[in-house]
């Protein structure tokens, strides 16, 4: 799993890829922390391959952070049984993707 | 094929990648295998968290075109699925994330079943594969 964050004006752009699972969820949760204080966020997850449970948790704790700061965030071009996971758990309810 | 381990501690991807490597899950789609990684690794973080077991066996088997994988743990009892669902239309504030590892089971497997037989938990999920 790797994360690139870089800032473009107000936008802050990140890209995600691999695979987020139980052996590198607290390596995630170490990586998204520079994104917490940020007011408007996209995360490109188009080599996002895989997440467990342990990845959602991550994505629940960024989201609460960035809303209750009043920010927005969105994750963009998710591969289709990334989504699933997500759709299936509610998630997409609560995480904007597009 | 049915493999044990003991100990497991921190061995969970090496359980993983054993049942993955399987002849019976090997062959199959990347749609299938992507679901039944995410099963499995829900399952196996459940039994490593709460079961407090030293030893675990698994196994995939196939039979009428059914796919069956199962978990066996000396650990203490423990029903994974006693725990109510999680509410997926909670609103964020709200939401919470106990519970979902099985919960994503029960929607991407057929069937799931639990049971404790001398003294083990037995776990097991299925799903049609032909």
């Amino acid at each position: 799993m790797t994360l690139d964050i870089k800032k473009e004006g107000e936008k802050t752009l990140a890209t995600l890829s691999g695979r987020i699972d139980t052996t590198n969820a607290a390596q995630f949760q170490e990586a998204i922390a520079p994104l917490m204080q940020e007011k408007d966020i996209e995360i490109d997850c188009s080599a996002m391959e895989y997440t467990s449970s342990q990845g959602l948790r991550v994505f629940l704790m960024l989201q609460k952070a960035v809303s209750a700061a009043g920010g927005k965030m969105v994750l963009r071009n998710m591969q289709p049984q990334v989504k699933e996971v997500f759709d299936i758990t509610g998630f997409s309810n609560i995480i904007k993707i597009a | 094929m049915i493999k044990r381990f003991e100990p497991i501690e921190g061995r969970n991807a090496e359980i993983i990648e054993s049942l993955m490597a399987s002849p019976e899950v090997a062959g199959l789609s990347d749609e299938l295998k992507f679901k039944i990684r995410l099963c499995v690794e829900e399952v196996e973080e459940n039994i490593l968290c709460y079961s407090g077991t030293t030893w675990v066996e698994v196994w995939a088997s196939v039979s009428d075109g059914v796919l069956e994988i199962g978990f066996r743990d000396g650990g203490v009892e423990f029903d994974p699925l006693a725990k109510p669902d999680p509410d997926i239309t909670a609103r964020l504030e709200e939401r919470q994330i106990g519970g979902l590892g099985i919960f994503i089971c029960k929607q991407m497997m057929d069937v799931l079943n639990y049971r404790f037989e001398n003294s083990c938990n037995i776990f097991t999920m299925s799903k049609k594969i032909a």
